[in-house]
């Protein structure tokens, strides 16, 4: 993992809305955005930065590129992530929401066979306060410091940032792990990933209902975990059924064979309980949580 | 979203997946011109499961009973949703019933195809029973082999159940859906296979590049708005909630239960990274989403949860205040109560009080200054009202 302001950045589709909108944004916090890709403006530059054909163009131009963030439209994210492994980008922050799974399916199959990272999609990406955004996150939310947040929201990510940093508690990295059912990474490799960082002491999860990102977490954190850990759940009195934009969020037994009530508030708040992991009432209530956690660790 | 049964069955078909001679009654009458022989069985084509058990399905022996059963299962309401079409189907006498179906999960990353010796009704009883095969890498005909004989089947059977399977496999791909489900798969004492029911999900995000099933899902009166559009989503108390974010949309919920507040309706403008509606037309969605709370007469506050990286809270409180201005002007709108944070706060906030609408930078606060105002007078009654209420104050 290289997220830092000495990796090189990619943008695909940065002359799309969200990406012309973005990289600004991220260059201005000092991320090392080197190059973007947008068919059909190679040659040309935006914000200073740039702009190529191919991915393998601005490869060959400006050597091995660390990370590429996505931004390209839904039915454009499959064959943007495959040509990223093919010019041999190993971590890919895939922002757009909307991809249909089955393209989720086949993009991650490749990935896995060439060990790329994926984080999304779906997501406001990655925010490492004081060094590099990559992704949306509003950046004077968040300050450095030593509690690593997970999350499968967007905004609801940034209100959890917001409510630590106010309470004097800074982040040594935020990722958006994405809303949507079929997820690049899972909040237990991002676990294990911070239980190895340095910089972090305490993890706080934001979770919510559908899937079993929540229940697997608390299995692993119970199992392998010394850092501390806070959880969230939101969507404990959601409407049944009822689609609520995070496709991953839809509780219904909807496939009779997996399972039947994992995904409800309960079964993930019945696992945290099980794990031993502290539960936040509200997001107001998650520093107070941070707090005892450090002060015990 | 889910297809109805018959829409299900036109796709099996066009698969090669045995289905039953049927047709679609769209009036009891219809009946009399029924081109499917006798016995046949009637089925409210609802999107609920279970609707045999409700008396959603009747079997009849001729043209007088059909009429009568097409006009009793019409009439009758399915977990609060009446047929708008009955499926007039052949009867069959199965000799067992299998469970079959194709999915995405989530765990694995991966679709599954899963199947029963034990299909049926009481499918949800049996879980345990199903049997799961993960198609790790591109699909071959063996998964479904594989699924067939983890099902403990035999001989012929695996052969002609696997062939179902992968031609599921299949339809799930070629059309971008979520959930492929065959229960049951009746099998005959001579070893014939017939798909009894079907259940089709389909993905809302790839609607846009399967044409012909939007116009399926278009017909369908639940359908969720094309991409963007805003939906409301309506419940069963008085606080109007708008809010930008699926995730922060559920917490913001769960918070006005908490504080002992219910809420009217919802509507969700979507997170920073939705490509269809970028940060630039927030304003206007913003607008459009008020509109739609506020024209739920049980609404009695509204409550405005904005967190957003792509617009300032300037630029959200502008929208607020030009939706306010035209709006007031020719109807009555309940009190607004506005929780903001980011840049600008302080000139949104100047900019709302001049017009007496609260703004909190605090969720908590926010949502206990809402749910004090629904609370402050008794209650309106439980039941949403057919005409629109007066309020005693318009």
């Amino acid at each position: 993992m290289n997220f830092t302001v000495n990796s090189k950045v990619l943008v695909q589709g940065a002359t799309e809305p969200l990406g012309a909108m973005y990289v600004p944004l991220m260059q201005a916090y000092g991320t090392p955005v080197v190059a973007g890709v947008s068919p059909g403006y190679g040659g040309q530059a935006l914000d200073g930065i740039p702009l190529y054909d191919l991915v393998e163009q601005a490869v060959e131009q400006l050597g091995p590129i660390d990370t590429t963030i996505i931004f390209v439209p839904p039915y454009e994210v499959l064959d943007a992530v495959l040509e990223a492994i093919a010019a041999e980008i190993h971590q890919v922050i895939l922002i757009t929401e909307g991809v249909p799974p089955l393209d989720t399916v086949q993009l991650l199959r490749e990935a896995e066979a060439t060990e790329t990272l994926v984080v999304g999609p779906n997501t406001p990406g990655i925010i490492v306060p004081g060094q590099v955004l990559l992704g949306t996150h509003p950046p004077t939310f968040y300050t450095p410091g030593p509690v690593g947040v997970l999350s499968r929201s967007g905004t609801l990510t940034y209100e959890v940032g917001l409510e630590l940093t106010r309470a004097g508690l800074g982040q040594s990295i935020v990722v958006g792990i994405g809303g949507d059912r079929i997820l690049g990474s899972s909040f237990q490799q991002w676990l294990q990933i911070l239980e190895e960082d340095d910089a972090t002491e305490v993890i706080v999860l934001v979770g919510e209902i559908g899937g079993d990102n929540e229940e697997r977490a608390a299995r692993y954190i119970a199992e392998a975990l010394d850092k501390p850990v806070v959880a969230y759940i939101a969507g404990r009195t959601a409407p049944k059924g009822q689609p609520l934009g995070h496709a991953g969020a839809i509780v219904a037994s909807r496939i009779a064979g997996v399972g039947s009530d994992i995904g409800t508030a309960e079964s993930k708040l019945a696992a945290f309980k099980r794990a031993k992991i502290p539960v936040a009432d509200r997001p107001s209530q998650i520093p107070q949580l941070v707090q005892r956690a450090l002060a015990q660790g | 979203m889910d297809l109805l049964e018959y829409q299900a069955k036109e796709l099996f078909h066009q698969m090669g997946i045995p289905v039953l001679p049927s047709q679609r009654i769209h009036h009891p009458t219809d009946l009399k011109g029924l081109r499917v022989p006798f016995p046949v069985v009637l089925k409210s084509q609802v999107y609920t499961g279970a609707r045999g058990k409700m008396g959603g399905i009747k079997f009849v022996e001729n043209t007088i009973d059909a009429i009568a059963a097409a006009q009793a299962i019409f009439h009758l309401p399915i977990l609060g949703k009446y047929p708008k079409v009955l499926l007039a189907e052949a009867k069959y006498n199965p000799d067992r019933e299998f469970y079959l179906a194709v999915a995405l999960d989530g765990s694995t990353r991966r679709p599954v195809l899963l199947g029963s010796q034990q299909g049926g009704v009481d499918i949800e009883s049996k879980l345990d029973q199903i049997q799961q095969v993960v198609v790790e890498q591109e699909f071959s005909s063996f998964y479904a082999r594989r699924l067939a004989i983890k099902m403990g089947l035999k001989g012929s059977l695996i052969c002609s159940v696997s062939s179902i399977v992968e031609k599921m496999y299949r339809l799930l791909v070629a059309r971008d859906l979520d959930l492929v489900e065959i229960n049951p798969l009746a099998v005959s004492s001579s070893g014939e296979l017939m798909a009894l029911d079907g259940k089709v999900t389909v993905n809302d995000a790839a609607l846009g590049r399967q044409s012909d099933l939007a116009t399926l899902v278009a017909s369908i009166p639940t359908a969720p708005p094309a991409a963007c559009g805003l939906s409301l989503v309506p419940l069963q108390g008085t606080i109007g909630v708008l809010c930008s974010g699926a995730g922060l949309t559920m917490a913001t919920l769960d918070l006005i239960a908490k504080s002992k507040g219910k809420a009217a309706n919802f509507v969700d403008l979507g997170g920073d990274y939705r490509h269809c509606c970028p940060p630039a037309i927030l304003q206007d969605r913003i607008r459009q989403g008020l509109d739609l709370i506020t024209q739920d007469k049980s609404v009695k506050a509204v409550l405005v949860n904005i967190v957003s990286n792509g617009v300032s809270c300037l630029q959200v409180a502008e929208a607020i205040a030009s939706f306010l201005k035209w709006e007031a002007a020719h109807r009555h709108l309940p009190p607004l109560v506005v929780r903001l944070v980011g840049e600008q706060f302080h000139s949104a906030r100047g900019l709302l009080a001049a017009i007496n609408v609260p703004v909190f930078e605090s969720l908590d606060e926010s949502i206990s200054h809402t749910v004090s105002l629904t609370t402050a007078t008794p209650a309106l009654p439980r039941e949403k009202p057919k005409t629109p209420l007066v309020l005693a104050s318009a």
